[in-house]
């Protein structure tokens, strides 16, 4: 099943000015959505946008930055859900800026939309799930009977 | 009482079952063909599988005399709901920024 998205789009417009959309969090908030970006790898920022209750989404995309290399190159994780931590989508934004014919190639390719609570399992069997679920066990253990040490 | 309803995760916590989706994710097949890749015995296999049916990860369909379990689709719906959303959301967000830069250079020109 298809599971990324990609588009490609041509700016007449110098890779400089692009990357400064993508990259500030003022110029970003005029075309794409409301956001603390820092231009800094490891940096966690959010996007607001209307809440859906339908699809589970509490209207925030939590996000950090993996990949930054200036006027070429931007990722981050794009992580959403109903609220609460809760995270139900698990996926990864990354940009690619190429100069061409004086202006800029932008390449938008979103990887990775997959509900985790099925998808997981599949793979997970391979990437230390046994690791994940004691950790789960642990949460809701914590959960249940309160936080240890308190 | 009858047996407790396990959640999503104490479901899947077990191995055998978690092979069990496993195997079912490549295809669909029967309890006798799921049991002919365990160690363990027929019924045991079965209590997995039931186990899998109540907490709705698979559906069993009877074909001849065969139960056929596959992966329930119903989970993967809201994924393809979400990849049309966001497919949508990037398109008009590419074009707004499209429109802003342009704006941009006319000012600027």
């Amino acid at each position: 099943m298809r599971e990324r998205i990609y588009h490609q789009f041509f700016y007449d417009h110098s890779p400089e000015t692009v990357w400064e959309y993508l990259t500030k969090a003022e110029l970003i908030s005029q075309w794409l959505m409301p956001n603390d970006f820092l231009p800094i790898v490891g940096h966690d920022f959010r996007f607001t946008i209307r809440a859906m209750p339908e699809m589970d989404f509490d209207g925030i995309v939590y996000c950090k930055i993996v990949e930054l290399i200036p006027f070429k190159r931007l990722s981050y994780s794009w992580k959403l859900g109903p609220g609460g931590g809760k995270i139900a989508i698990d996926s990864l934004v990354s940009w690619t800026l190429i100069p061409k014919d004086g202006g800029t190639e932008l390449t938008l390719d979103h990887t990775g939309v997959k509900e985790m609570e099925y998808f997981n399992m599949f793979s997970a069997l391979n990437k230390g799930w046994e690791a994940n679920m004691k950790k789960i066990g642990e949460l809701i253990h914590t959960s249940t009977h309160g936080t240890p040490n308190t | 009482m009858g047996r407790p309803t396990l959640d999503g995760f104490q479901v899947i916590a077990d191995t055998s079952r978690r092979e069990i989706l496993q195997m079912l994710s490549k295809e669909s097949m029967t309890i006798n063909t799921i049991a002919g890749n365990f160690d363990m015995s027929r019924p045991a296999v079965s209590k997995h599988i039931k186990i899998l049916y109540g907490a709705g990860f698979i559906s069993i369909q009877d074909i001849g005399r065969e139960r056929h379990c596959m992966l329930k689709q119903d989970g993967f719906n809201k994924v393809k709901e979400w990849i049309n959303f966001f497919d949508k959301f990037w398109l008009t967000k590419l074009k707004n920024l499209e429109s802003i830069l342009n704006s941009k250079s006319k000012k600027t020109k």
